[in-house]
C-alpha cells in the first residue's frame, strides 16, 4: 500500500530545454541528401523524387513552436519510509504544449523501481521501493519532450528529492522487565505492593484500608480481616547501545543491518510497555546519544538518531571519545537496562562494556555476528580462523562471567525467541 | 486482470512494431538489389544495407532488454554485457541502411515507378522504426498525415519526370531535365501544403460531409412550411 501523503502540490522548479534533431530527423535528412546526390551525381529525376518527402517532413516540421523550458515538479508521497515499503512519487511537467513528454527514472542507490521505469505524460507516477536504510537520493528524473512531427527532442534531468529510510523494524512482543524498577508509574508489576492489578498477597486489615479490598475467604478462615495487595506497577528506563563500528557481512543482513533492525524492534516493544527508551549509537571517534522518552514519536527518534548518529539531534548530542564513563544522566540513566546490539568485534566497545557492567548497569547482550572469515585450504588459513573463533567464543565467556547475559539472534526469526530466557521472569539487577 | 491483459497488449504492439521496420528494411534491401547488379561494389553495398537493416532491428530489440546496474564489483562478462547494448545504440545503422540501398539502387538502369516505390518503402521503414523506438502509437503519425500525402505526389512527380524521354542526346539534355524534375517538385512542394491546407478536412468537408450538410441546410431553409 502506498500513503497519498499530503495533498499539497509540490512547487515546480523551471528548468530550462536543450533542444536537438531527433534520430527520425537526421534519418530523414540522410535519405534526403543522399538521394539529391545521386538524382545531381546520376541525373536521374526520379531520386529528387526519392528525396522529396523526406526533405518536405523537414522543412514543414521546422515551423514548429518548441518550448523553451519547462516547469517540473516531483512530489514523494512519503519523506519517510522503512526497508521493503512501496513509495509512489509524482512527477508533473507544465508548460510542454504540444509537446509529448516522456520520463525516464534513473533510480538512485539501492532504490528498486516497482514496475516500468518509463512512462507518457504530463503527469505520471512512479513507483519505488528502497531496498536498504539509509539517507537515499531516488534518483534523477530524464525528460524528453518531442515536437508533433517527431523531429526535434528537448531534453532536461532533474534530481528527485532524498528521503529518509528507516530499517525494517524486526519482530518483538515481549520484553525484558528488571526486578528492580524506578519509582514511577508504568505497566510493570513491581516486588513492592501498590496500586496495581496483580494479585501478590494477603495481609491483615489496617484502618485505612479499602473495605472493597477485604478477602473475605481467607477472614473467615483465619477470624481475623484480610486484605488483598497488590503489586505495584512500576516503569523502567532502557537504553539501547547500538555498536557501529563493524558492518561485517552481505549487505542487507549485515551486523549493521541486523543491530539497527534490531534496536528498531526494541525500541517500539518497550515503548509499546510504556517504557522510556533512549539510544546511544556507539561508532568511531565518539557516541551519539538521545535521551530516553515515551511514545510512539521517540521510536523514529530513536531511529533518526541511529541513522545520522554523527550529526547531534535536536535534543541528543554527541560525545567525542571512546569510552561510556563521560555521558551524562540523562543519556544513561542509573538502574537503567541497557540492552546492546552488536558483533562484538570492537575490543574497544567489549572493554566499555564491561566498564559499564562494573559501574552497575544490568545489561543485555544481543550478539548479532552472522558470518565467519572465509574457509580456505591452508593449514595457516584454517589455524587462523579457529583461534579466531576461540577468541569469539572469549570475549563472549567474558561478557557472561561478568552477568551480562549474551545471546544471538540471526536476523531471521522473530528477537523474542533468543530473549525468551529472559522474558519469562524479572531480570536480576546485579550488583 | 485488465492490468496483465494491457501489458500483453503493449507488449504484442511492441513486437509487431520492432517486426514491421525489420520486414519493411528487409523489403527495402531486396527491393532495391534486384535483380542482382555486378558492379559498382553491389556486393559490399549489398552487405552494408542488410548490416544496417539487422543492426537497427537489433538495437530496436535491445531496447526493452534491462541492463546491469554500474557497479565496480561487476564480472567481465557482465560488464561485456553493459557496453554492448551502448555500442549497438550508438552505431547509426539506419543512415548507413539508406546510403547503401539507394546506392545499390542507382547502380541499375532508371525505373523511375520501381525508385518511387522504393522511396515510399523507405519513408515507411524510417516512420516504423521511430516508432518502434519510441514506443508512440501509430496515431502519433496522424498529424503528417496531410504532408505524408503530398510528399507522395512529389514522389510520383519524380516518378513522372523519370519517364520522360531526354529532349535530346548529350549530358546537358540529361541535367536539363533533371534540373526542370526539379523546379517541378520544388514547385509543387511550396504549393500542395498551401492547398492541401485549405482541403475541408475529412468528415466535415468530404463530398459526403457537404452534402449531408447541403441536404440539412435545404431541409432547414424547407423548414415546417414545407
Amino acid at each position: 500500500m502506498i500513503p497519498n501523503g499530503p495533498g499539497v502540490p509540490a512547487p515546480g522548479t523551471e528548468r530550462e530545454l536543450h533542444w536537438r534533431s531527433s534520430r527520425h530527423a537526421r534519418r530523414l535528412l540522410t535519405l534526403g541528401l543522399a538521394g539529391l546526390f545521386v538524382a545531381v551525381l546520376a541525373r536521374r529525376p526520379e531520386f529528387a523524387g526519392l528525396a522529396a518527402p523526406a526533405l518536405l517532413l523537414l522543412v514543414a516540421g521546422r515551423v514548429q513552436r518548441r518550448p523553451p523550458r519547462i516547469t517540473m515538479s516531483a512530489r514523494p508521497s512519503s519523506r519517510r519510509v522503512f526497508e521493503g515499503e512501496r513509495l509512489a512519487v509524482d512527477v508533473v511537467a507544465d508548460g510542454a504544449g504540444e509537446c509529448a513528454v516522456r520520463w525516464r527514472l534513473h533510480p538512485g542507490l539501492e532504490i528498486a523501481p516497482v514496475g516500468a521505469a518509463a512512462a507518457d505524460g504530463q503527469r505520471v507516477r512512479f513507483v519505488v521501493t528502497p531496498e536498504r536504510w539509509g539517507r537515499r537520493q531516488l534518483g534523477a528524473l530524464e525528460v524528453t519532450l518531442r515536437d508533433r512531427w517527431r523531429l526535434a527532442e528537448g531534453h532536461v534531468s532533474m534530481p528527485l528529492p532524498s528521503i529518509d529510510c528507516y530499517p525494517a523494524p524486526a519482530q518483538q512482543r515481549t520484553t525484558v522487565v528488571l526486578r528492580r524498577l524506578p519509582n514511577r508509574l508504568g505497566e510493570h508489576p513491581a516486588r513492592v505492593s501498590g496500586e496495581g492489578i496483580e494479585f501478590s498477597g494477603v495481609r491483615e486489615y489496617v484502618p485505612g484500608d479499602r473495605q472493597r479490598s477485604i478477602n473475605w475467604p481467607a477472614s473467615t478462615r483465619r477470624g481475623r480481616l484480610q486484605v488483598n495487595t497488590f503489586a505495584a506497577e512500576r516503569s523502567q528506563d532502557v537504553v539501547l547501545l547500538v555498536d557501529a563500528t563493524s558492518d561485517v557481512g552481505i549487505p542487507g543482513s549485515s551486523a549493521l543491518d541486523l543491530a539497527l533492525r534490531g534496536a528498531g524492534a526494541a525500541a517500539r516493544a518497550y515503548t509499546d510497555a510504556r517504557d522510556r527508551v533512549g539510544v546511544i549509537t556507539y561508532q568511531w571517534g565518539g557516541t551519539s546519544w538521545r535521551p530516553p522518552g515515551l511514545g510512539r514519536r521517540q521510536v523514529y527518534r530513536i531511529i533518526d538518531s541511529m541513522l545520522a548518529s554523527t550529526l547531534p539531534a535536536d535534543t541528543g548530542g554527541w560525545e567525542r571519545g571512546g569510552s561510556f564513563a563521560r555521558l551524562p544522566r540523562a543519556a544513561l540513566p542509573p538502574g537503567a537496562l541497557v540492552v546492546v546490539f552488536s558483533p562484538l568485534l570492537d575490543q574497544r566497545f567489549v572493554e566499555a562494556l564491561r566498564d559499564m557492567r562494573e559501574r552497575g548497569f544490568t545489561m543485555l547482550v544481543v550478539d548479532v555476528l552472522n558470518t565467519e572469515p572465509p574457509a580456505r585450504r591452508r593449514a595457516e588459513d584454517r589455524m587462523a580462523r579457529r583461534i579466531w573463533r576461540m577468541e569469539q567464543e572469549a570475549i563472549r565467556f567474558s561478557l557472561r562471567e561478568l552477568g551480562v547475559p549474551v545471546v544471538h539472534w540471526d536476523g531471521e526469526e522473530s528477537l523474542d525467541l533468543p530473549l525468551a530466557a529472559h522474558t519469562r521472569r524479572p531480570m536480576a539487577a546485579w550488583r | 486482470m485488465t492490468g496483465m491483459a494491457g501489458r500483453l497488449r503493449a507488449a504484442a504492439d511492441a513486437v509487431a512494431m520492432r517486426a514491421a521496420a525489420v520486414l519493411l528494411g528487409a523489403g527495402c534491401v531486396i527491393w532495391a538489389a534486384l535483380p542482382p547488379a555486378h558492379r559498382g561494389y553491389a556486393g559490399f553495398a549489398l552487405t552494408v544495407a542488410v548490416a544496417g537493416v539487422a543492426g537497427g532491428g537489433l538495437r530496436l530489440a535491445l531496447t526493452a532488454v534491462p541492463v546491469p546496474e554500474e557497479s565496480y564489483l561487476l564480472s567481465a562478462g557482465l560488464r561485456a554485457w553493459r557496453a554492448f547494448p551502448a555500442v549497438v545504440r550508438q552505431v547509426p545503422w539506419e543512415e548507413g541502411a539508406l546510403v547503401a540501398i539507394v546506392w545499390l539502387e542507382v547502380l541499375h538502369p532508371a525505373r523511375p515507378w520501381h525508385t518511387a516505390l522504393l522511396g515510399a518503402g523507405l519513408i515507411a521503414y524510417l516512420l516504423v522504426t521511430h516508432l518502434a523506438e519510441t514506443d508512440a502509437p501509430l496515431a502519433t503519425l496522424r498529424p503528417q498525415a496531410r504532408v505524408l500525402g503530398v510528399g507522395a505526389v512529389l514522389l510520383a512527380l519524380g516518378a513522372g519526370a523519370g519517364m520522360l524521354p531526354a529532349a535530346g542526346p548529350g549530358a546537358g539534355s540529361a541535367l536539363l531535365r533533371l534540373v526542370a524534375a526539379g523546379a517541378l517538385i520544388a514547385a509543387a512542394g511550396l504549393v500542395l501544403p498551401y492547398v492541401a491546407r485549405r482541403l475541408p478536412r475529412a468528415g466535415r468537408g468530404d463530398l459526403a460531409g457537404m452534402y449531408n450538410r447541403r441536404q440539412g441546410t435545404t431541409q432547414r431553409r424547407a423548414g415546417p412550411d414545407g
